[in-house]
């Protein structure tokens, strides 16, 4: 009977085609639209750290200005000051902990005849690496004793390598950054998380750095820092008066296992910051949080206004055409009358019929969806180029995202068809043939 | 009185011309009730199409009350059926969405009538085919015979001159169709045109002239004596 | 107006029908006037005036990784060597470039202390010759003289004695008379005073969706750091040309340094300005897309609900009903159907604009732009069952005759 009914659904389809392709086209473009800015946020606020997200925790203490405090006192600041992420590093009392900015240089080659390279850095702890389950093709980060010790190491991204090292073992051999002559440790590979989650100040969605370092280049004034500094209170001159100051602008991430780590971590923060305010300093009540990844990325708004604008619009969007198909379905249906009618007196019961029409729904469905497939694409395709970097990598249909479209699409299809359906199944046969 | 002299009607298809009017001439005049008959194919429907203002001719010339339908365009046909024709069709073709009074009222509109003119008039025709008691329901709620009923009413509330009538008991039962002839009859008595094709040769007989239809044209014509010379006594 | 009571009961028996129609335009008419309100809102921020040259002008990186390496020695030879190019206007070091989304901010306050209310504003450090390098209109006050200007040490934290402000930023510190602001005495980084003594027509902050971007000043600093930019105003026209020329020689002179991102100030523009185009072209594409299948949509239902009528539109038209007429009907079903659509449209518009307005602090919509909505709805839905009512109308009155 499945077949008989396809059979059937093809004929009705091509009988109306203009009807039928208005449909497919409603369904099509309701279902691109709706696939397109469902995939910008779904990858927007895709966990990138799966396995362990819930264990990474964001650390916020509340040092703001008492007068005037950060985010008009919702939350607190976004980054912690040289001084308190000294400390916490000092005390050890995670599990794992990293302390980190965002740092830039540039590399002098050795070979003379090569130019000299602008390179955006990360300089952060040693437990960075394994914190962030960071992914190696030679060596390995640094120690923490190489830390202690402040060793002049460097992990390359795997493009720096390339460029440096045309891609051969580097381990072992040295760069010069910022004429600091620096060991080279490990070469990670490819490893692009989006979000980039271990630092949204900097930007969610940009690459990650092209070199990492040991934080202490930074204090030792080794390599300059950028990303953003906040102050409330003037600084004083000079770099070590600037270090001493109230300015924030390193990021603090701590590993706890447990949730008793994590109650245990909490309650060490809190006397910490107590312990602290006997300095004058945490005027203000106390707010210290700790976030896993998932709660940072939601409190730091990363999936962007607009898209979510877009969003809510596509889905309006499919409605309408949604609302469309049931419309034209209904008209197509109840056009039938009469064969309906006859195939009523001719054996059929209401169940064949509804069978019969929700094929042809789901039929409409499909090619639908197959359309909406081919316009997401088309329409990820040129979000990418019409905001360029700002999308890169946010904008790929997986298969997850394909099988989803098509399956949308049917759905959607088969509940739109639902209604027609159910009034078709209930035209009087008798009234139609009279009128024949 | 309805004069047509020399009506021919053509078909034309990619290769083929059919003629389904031929040298078609016929006078209806006034206060009369014709009948007109002849087998499938032969023109019958053609003729009361033309005959009705709903189709237009190839040839020829037709007088409707004096005025010449050849030089009408398509408003002013419509403005003439309006006013001067109504029609009763096989089917009946009651609007099914709308209930008895509107589908009364609907040629009342299209003429312009204030609200209380339309309402004294449907109310008025559908007391005549006695179906006021029912004017809030919808057709399909009616037996064959009592739709009927209403689609005279409705061509009886413009008060035309001329009332064309295609089959007007083909879907009905005998008895129901007895019922409806004497409504016609009735309506004729009081003045009212009437041009019936039937396929009924019983029926037919019982109009007051009966004109048989064959290959488009006029072949026969029948008890025209017996009529007339009643009307002359 | 005729017909109206009986459209209305014949609609009242296709409820569904009209209902769905209904809802579509109330839909389509949500979306199509938050959309076009959210591009209109975009190309307003587009349209502000960034107060530079922009035609003119263009900026490039120096990053010095040299040790030992005279940086005062060399930004003066730089600025030298670029000023004296020929078909340059202009050119100082800056420490950043307007529209490009990253930079410094201070705060100005009338009075000195901690507690004290400050206003943000992005800041500038550049020399005397900014007014004319960057294009900019000095609307009251003077111009920083050569002595004003100061070597600012890396992690410095006093500032100079004067500085240059926006009129916005006049305005917001001096609401009775913005003009009065020169000479006044304010105070920087909570305690130091600083005088303005000159203020100019407009100079955008580099931040583009910040609510103060119209605040800037200026400060006569030149900056001893590893990092900066050079900012050039060429003469009309000669942009394109100078651009390499520079680059080439600036890089040539000294090898201890790189020059790069030689970009000009329409391309910081559009790069600033990327997202807000790309989205309105995306909403601009939803809107036509989504009014088309409305359109569609309505001339698919019209056709089908026509062809389901054929024999009750000859037998009207047998009835003695004019094209016209006939037309007229469907014209009238479908206004009927709009306005009933439209109304719940008028809701549903304000309905998500509250919304948007609440979780992404837009402003509400304008009268206008419903009374807009409207209208184009009005007219989609005439012009969507113009053909299939011109359809109706062709359908022959003996049609009333035919059996099946």
């Amino acid at each position: 009977m499945f077949s008989y009914y396809l059979r059937l659904a093809w004929i009705s389809i091509l009988r109306h085609w203009g009807l039928s392709l208005l449909m497919i086209c409603a369904i099509g473009l309701g279902i691109g639209a709706a696939m397109t800015t469902i995939t910008v946020n779904y990858l927007m606020s895709a966990n990138p750290i799966p396995e362990k997200s819930a264990q990474l925790y964001y650390v916020q203490l509340d040092s703001w200005d008492v007068n005037d405090p950060f985010d008009d006192g919702l939350n607190p600041p976004d980054q912690l000051t040289y001084t308190d992420s000294t400390n916490l590093m000092l005390a050890k009392q995670a599990f794992r902990q990293n302390v980190q900015t965002q740092a830039f240089g540039v590399i002098e080659p050795e070979d003379p005849e090569m130019l000299p390279l602008i390179v955006n850095g990360r300089a952060n702890s040693a437990d960075f690496f394994p914190m962030f389950n960071v992914p190696f093709i030679y060596g390995s980060g640094w120690s923490n004793k190489s830390d202690e010790s402040k060793e002049f190491v460097v992990v390359l991204s795997k493009a720096t390598n390339d460029k440096l090292f045309g891609g051969a073992d580097s381990v072992g051999k040295s760069i010069k950054l910022e004429g600091n002559m620096l060991r080279v440790v490990g070469v990670i590979d490819n490893w692009q998380p989006k979000p980039r989650f271990y630092d949204i100040t900097t930007g969610a969605f940009n690459d990650s750095e092209d070199v990492f370092v040991p934080f202490h280049l930074i204090a030792d004034e080794k390599i300059s820092r950028s990303g953003n500094t906040n102050c409330w209170k003037p600084s004083g001159d000079g770099f070590q008066a600037f270090l001493a100051s109230e300015c924030i602008w390193t990021q603090f991430w701590v590993e706890l296992k447990t949730e008793q780590d994590k109650a245990d971590y909490q309650q060490f923060l809190n006397a910490y910051v107590q312990e602290q305010k006997q300095f004058g300093r945490f005027q203000r009540p106390l707010d210290n949080r700790l976030s896993h990844v998932m709660q940072w990325l939601e409190s730091q708004e990363v999936v962007a206004d607009d898209a979510q604008m877009m969003m809510a619009m596509s889905l309006m969007f499919l409605l309408v055409c949604l609302l469309n198909t049931v419309g034209l379905l209904l008209a197509k249906f109840l056009g039938k009358a009469p064969e309906i009618g006859l195939r009523q007196a001719l054996g059929a019961s209401k169940r064949t019929l509804f069978s019969q029409y929700i094929i042809e729904s789901a039929c409409i469905g499909i090619l639908g969806g197959l359309l909406g497939l081919t316009l997401a694409f088309i329409g990820l395709k040129s979000v990418e180029s019409l905001y360029g970097d700002y999308m890169k990598g946010l904008a790929s249909l997986d298969t997850n995202m394909a099988i989803s479209a098509v399956v949308l699409a049917l759905v959607s299809t088969i509940l739109a068809g639902l209604y027609p359906t159910w009034r078709a199944c209930n035209i009087q046969p008798a009234q139609q043939l009279k009128s024949q | 009185m309805l004069i047509m002299k020399n009506i021919n009607k053509i078909f034309q298809t990619a290769d083929i011309q059919t003629h389904a009017l031929r040298d078609f001439c016929l006078q209806v005049n006034e206060g009369d009730f014709v009948s007109v008959t002849g087998p499938s194919g032969s023109g019958k429907t053609t003729f009361l199409n033309i005959a009705g203002l709903l189709e237009t001719f190839s040839n020829g010339e037709f007088l409707l009350d004096g005025e010449d339908v050849g030089k009408l365009n398509d408003n002013g046909r419509s403005r003439m059926r309006n006013e001067k024709i109504g029609f009763i069709f096989q089917g009946f073709n009651l609007i099914p969405d709308l209930n008895l009074y509107d589908n009364v009222d609907v040629p009342l509109r299209y003429r312009g009538f204030n609200a209380k003119e339309r309402k004294f008039r449907i109310e008025q025709n559908l007391e005549r085919v006695g179906l006021a008691s029912r004017m809030k329901h919808l057709p399909s709620q009616l037996s064959g015979g009592q739709q009927q009923r209403v689609a005279i009413a409705r061509a009886l509330a413009t008060d035309p001159r001329f009332l064309l009538a295609d089959e007007p008991t083909g879907n009905l039962d005998s008895e129901m169709a007895q019922s409806v002839m004497s409504l016609l009859e009735d309506i004729n008595q009081q003045g009212t045109t009437i041009i019936m094709v039937t396929h009924d040769a019983q029926l037919a007989q019982r109009a007051k002239r009966t004109i048989q239809v064959k290959d488009g044209k006029v072949s026969e014509l029948e008890n025209i004596s017996r009529q007339h010379n009643q009307a002359i006594a | 107006m005729l017909e109206t009571g009986l459209i209305l009961r014949a609609l009242a028996r296709n409820k569904i029908g009209a209902l769905l129609i209904a809802l579509q335009i109330a839909l389509t008419m949500t979306i199509m006037v938050n959309a076009i309100f959210m591009i209109q809102d975009r190309q307003q921020q587009m349209q502000r005036k960034s107060g530079l040259d922009e035609k003119n002008s263009f900026y490039l990186t120096n990053t010095v990784f040299g040790q030992d390496y005279n940086i005062q020695a060399h930004l003066q030879t730089d600025l030298h060597t670029i000023r004296n190019t020929p078909g340059v206007v202009d050119a100082i070091q800056i420490n950043a470039i307007p529209l490009s989304s990253s930079g410094w901010s201070m705060a100005l306050q009338h009075e000195p202390g901690e507690d004290k209310d400050a206003v943000g504003t992005a800041i500038y450090m550049v020399d005397d010759h900014a007014i004319n390098s960057m294009g900019l209109t000095l609307v009251a006050g003077a111009n920083f003289q050569p002595e004003d200007v100061e070597l600012r040490k890396e992690g410095q934290s006093t500032w100079p004695a004067k500085t240059i402000i926006t009129q916005a930023f006049a305005e917001n510190l001096y609401p009775d008379n913005w003009q009065s602001a020169v000479g006044k005495t304010v105070y920087i980084s909570q305690t130091q005073p600083i005088q303005i003594i000159g203020i100019v027509a407009a100079l955008q902050a580099p931040w583009n969706g910040w609510n103060g971007v119209e605040r800037s000043m200026l400060v006569p600093f030149q900056r001893e750091s590893k990092g900066s930019y050079y900012f050039i105003r060429t003469e009309a026209g000669r942009r394109d040309e100078l651009m390499p020329i520079i680059e080439k020689t600036l890089a040539e002179s000294d090898k201890k340094r790189i020059i790069r991102r030689v970009t000009t100030i329409e391309d910081t523009r559009e790069r600033s300005y990327r997202q807000h185009n790309a989205t309105n072209k995306i909403l601009t594409t939803v809107v036509i897309t989504l009014t088309l299948i409305t359109g569609f949509g309505i001339v698919g239902l019209a056709i089908f609900s026509i062809n389901r009528r054929t024999k009750q539109i000859g037998t009207r038209r047998a009835l003695g009903a004019t094209k016209g007429q006939i037309m007229r009907y469907f014209m009238m079903e479908n206004f009927i159907i709009s306005t009933f659509g439209i109304i719940i449209g008028c809701f549903g518009a304000v309905a998500l604009n509250m919304w948007l307005v609440n979780t992404f602090n837009l402003s509400p919509i304008s009268f206008q732009l419903v009374a807009f909505g409207v209208i184009t709805l009005f007219i989609v839905g005439q012009l969507a069952v113009l053909y299939p009512a011109r359809k109706a109308a062709m359908i022959a009155p003996a049609t009333a005759t035919r059996t099946i």
